[in-house]
């Protein structure tokens, strides 16, 4: 049997209330990306392509669809022997009754027995709503090498970005003295990009302890990692490099789609040696109709195209009537743009029809549109 | 449905150039990211025929990646089992290795089947169709054999060398030939056939002892009269994939949408194996129009009326038209293409053009380098 030193759980439960109406029936972790993905098949796929073969994933809100998905493990290759996709959801238990989890943290002390069945000597943090290609065991090499207690990737962003992020401030060898929550006068330019490698032995305990901390918010940023910092333990900031978006807001899963448009994106999901696996769907491949124009566009399988594309990113069985214009646009799975009706800086949800001839969205809007109504005139 | 699935081979009049050379047809690709196979197994899952033996003529490696344990043609594991057979002893034999040989070699697997019927067909045969229609009919005539064919008027360019048949009121079968291409309108007989295991056991037997020669299509042929072989006509779309003109032909033909949904029908997968590609990336200066595009595709040039494979580059300049271009393959900056078939991997740094005509496509061999 491969050894199972390392097991990841990935927190899947939030909404992601900024993405509006896309996620007023699933949870963020199962909004399209990229026309066929859903944005938790990067940290699943990045699982599987770094050797992990035991994920967890922990989902709470509007959870009925992403359970079902995550499931099917072996979309992933995750459905080895010795492991697999392990849906966690809040449950009732003896003695407690059912409780929710009240933080990032407490998913995961919930969560401790199924942990203890798996006895992994690291637990890999995850968060389900980045997109951003990773090598987890080049983190835990690193983890390893430094004898850290806990090992947090960081990203250098500008001084400017810091103020919205979890800032590290660091020694000379990158072991991290400070944490600060979205400081507004940052002293460091490295961002936590949610993602942990913790000893499981001593998380053990730092979790226990906070889940009886009744001042405690549970969380792991707000207080396992200050927890840790207090103690003294040795925590070491991981530099990634390379493309890593939160996709947080309709204007930034816009972005981030957008993105793949550009020439030699970083993202690169075409590379062979690091895919991103989803679900395998039995539709058609893409028909190209006569009279169409298409020009910089990230098209997918079961996209049917008779009108003109431009800048935009289509999702699998979408449709572009006769005559339609789609600008600038990502058109979710399964949409269909009437003849004739011009959609310009839109996101424009699943499932969703735009009638003929209607207009969506304009070319100097400040912010994305999101069409989410199943039916637009 | 209580039947086994028997997925024959085409015989030996069945010549894809080119394509042919490198896997058995039943592995060729075809239309952007479908295997010629991926319909007839559909076709049997979908009809809940959990059970399916594949025979494979030759040229084992493709198939057998391509098919896997059929899982990904929604196959339960556990209750149900794709097999991949093939005739150990007359493997190097062309002309010993018939059907017939294959199935005798391993009568074990058709005996020890529980199912009391079987449907047999071929894969270079292309069509949508319910086998639980068939097998009720079966039933209900009584006959002994039920044989699928369709009407066609292109009898004269398509279907040559197929079985047609001649049929009576009640669409029995009274005689069977082979189609020269000297009529417009036949009965072409689609090779698949719905009998009880019992006879198609008796069939083989009896054909083994006839000639080491025999097909099984040869023994029907020589029981049309002792015994009832009904017709069960199919209509929509039906095309027989067994030249490099028709694979051709047929491709092209279901560039249109229209004649694609004869094939594609709703609630009627056609399940393939997933390649895991990206989307496809249109570059900046490309134009495509009237064309079939699979995944994983980066198209910069002109693409007219044709078929690109998945993960198929197209740089700048090149401009492919009428053409069907597989897997992998790349085509170089200002390369023009019209009327040529590009094989997987191959490579075509070319500024002059390669020309076709639509009865004779140019052929581009597996990772050639022009």
């Amino acid at each position: 049997m491969r050894p199972n030193t390392m097991a990841a759980m990935i927190l899947a439960g939030g909404r992601g209330t900024r993405l509006l109406d896309l996620t007023k029936k699933v949870a963020k972790p199962a909004v399209h990306f990229g026309g066929k993905y859903r944005i938790i098949d990067f940290p699943l796929s990045n699982c599987a392509n770094s050797g992990i073969s035991t994920v967890g994933v922990l989902t709470q809100y509007e959870s009925v669809l992403l359970n079902a998905y995550v499931a099917k493990d072996q979309f992933w290759g995750l459905d080895t022997n010795d492991g697999g996709v392990y849906v966690l959801t809040p449950r009732e238990k003896d003695q407690k009754g059912f409780e929710v989890f009240r933080g990032t943290a407490d998913a995961i002390t919930q969560n401790i027995d199924f942990l203890d069945s798996v006895a992994p000597e690291y637990v890999l943090i995850l968060s389900g709503d980045h997109i951003y290609k990773m090598n987890y065991d080049k983190m835990l090499q690193y983890h390893k090498e430094k004898q850290a207690d806990a090992t947090i990737a960081v990203l250098q962003v500008t001084l400017k970005e810091a103020t919205r992020f979890g800032i590290m401030n660091c020694d000379e060898n990158d072991m991290i003295e400070e944490f600060e929550e979205k400081p507004a006068h940052p002293k460091s330019n490295l961002a936590s990009m949610g993602i942990y490698i913790f000893t499981y032995k001593t998380l053990r305990k730092y979790l226990l302890a906070d889940d009886k901390n009744p001042n405690s918010s549970h969380d792991f940023g707000k207080d396992i990692i200050p927890a840790y910092l207090n103690d003294k333990r040795k925590l070491a900031a991981y530099r990634f490099k390379g493309y890593w978006k939160d996709v947080g807001t309709v204007d930034s899963l816009w972005e981030s789609n957008m993105d793949l448009l550009k020439h030699d994106n970083e993202l690169d999901l075409g590379d062979a040696t690091w895919k991103i696996y989803t679900e395998d769907v039995n539709a058609l491949p893409q028909y190209i109709g006569a009279e169409a124009k298409i020009e910089n566009a990230y098209i997918t399988q079961g996209s049917v195209v008779y009108g003109e594309v431009k800048n935009s990113v289509l999702g699998t069985n979408c449709q572009i009537g006769r005559g339609a214009v789609v600008v600038d646009s990502v058109i979710q799975p399964g949409a269909k743009i009437g003849e004739g009706a011009k959609v310009t800086r839109c996101i424009v949800a699943d499932d969703v029809e735009i009638a003929p001839g209607a207009i969506c969205g304009s070319a100097d809007s400040k912010e994305i549109e999101l069409i989410a109504k199943k039916y637009v005139e | 449905m209580n039947a086994l699935g028997i997925i024959n081979f085409e015989d030996n009049t069945a010549i894809i150039d080119g394509l042919g050379e490198h896997r058995p047809v039943p592995a060729i690709a075809f239309l952007a990211r479908y295997r010629i196979i991926d319909f007839v197994l559909s076709n049997m899952t979908n009809s809940g025929i959990d059970n399916v033996q594949v025979y494979c003529k030759e040229k084992p490696r493709n198939l057998i990646e391509h098919l896997g344990t059929g899982s990904h043609y929604n196959i339960n594991s556990k209750r149900g089992k794709l097999r991949i057979l093939y005739g150990e002893k007359t493997f190097p034999s062309p002309v010993y290795n018939n059907d017939i040989a294959n199935f005798d070699l391993n009568m074990q697997y058709i005996e020890s089947d529980k199912n009391p019927y079987v449907v047999v067909a071929p894969s270079y045969f292309i069509y949508s169709l319910d086998y639980n229609e068939v097998l009720k009919q079966h039933i209900d005539s009584g006959a002994d054999i039920t044989l699928l064919y369709t009407n066609t008027n292109e009898a004269k360019t398509s279907f040559l060398g197929c079985d047609v048949l001649t049929l009576d009121k009640e669409k029995k079968v009274t005689a069977m030939d082979k189609n020269r291409g000297n009529t417009k309108t036949k009965a072409v007989s689609l090779e698949c056939y719905v009998l009880s295991k019992k006879l198609f056991i008796e069939l083989v037997k009896e054909a083994k002892e006839t000639s080491s020669l025999y097909w099984f299509k040869d023994v029907v042929k020589d029981n049309v009269e002792k015994l009832t072989v009904q017709g069960y006509g199919i209509k929509g779309f039906v095309a027989c994939i067994n030249s490099l003109q028709e694979y051709y032909r047929v491709s092209m033909l279901l560039r249109d949408r229209g004649v694609a949904q004869g094939l594609f029908k709703p609630g009627w997968p056609v399940y393939t194996q997933t390649n895991d590609s990206s989307p496809t990336t249109y570059g900046e200066g490309s134009n495509v129009t009237g064309s079939v595009v699979g995944n994983g595709a980066i198209i910069e040039g002109t693409v007219i009326d044709s078929i690109i494979s998945r993960n198929v580059t197209i740089k700048k300049g090149a401009v492919v038209k009428n053409s069907i271009i597989l897997q992998d393959a790349y085509v170089g900056e200002n390369a023009t293409l019209d009327h040529v078939v590009v094989d997987k991997y191959a490579i075509i740094h070319h500024k002059k053009g390669l020309t076709g005509t639509e009865e004779e496509p140019v052929y581009v061999k597996r990772r050639d380098r022009i």
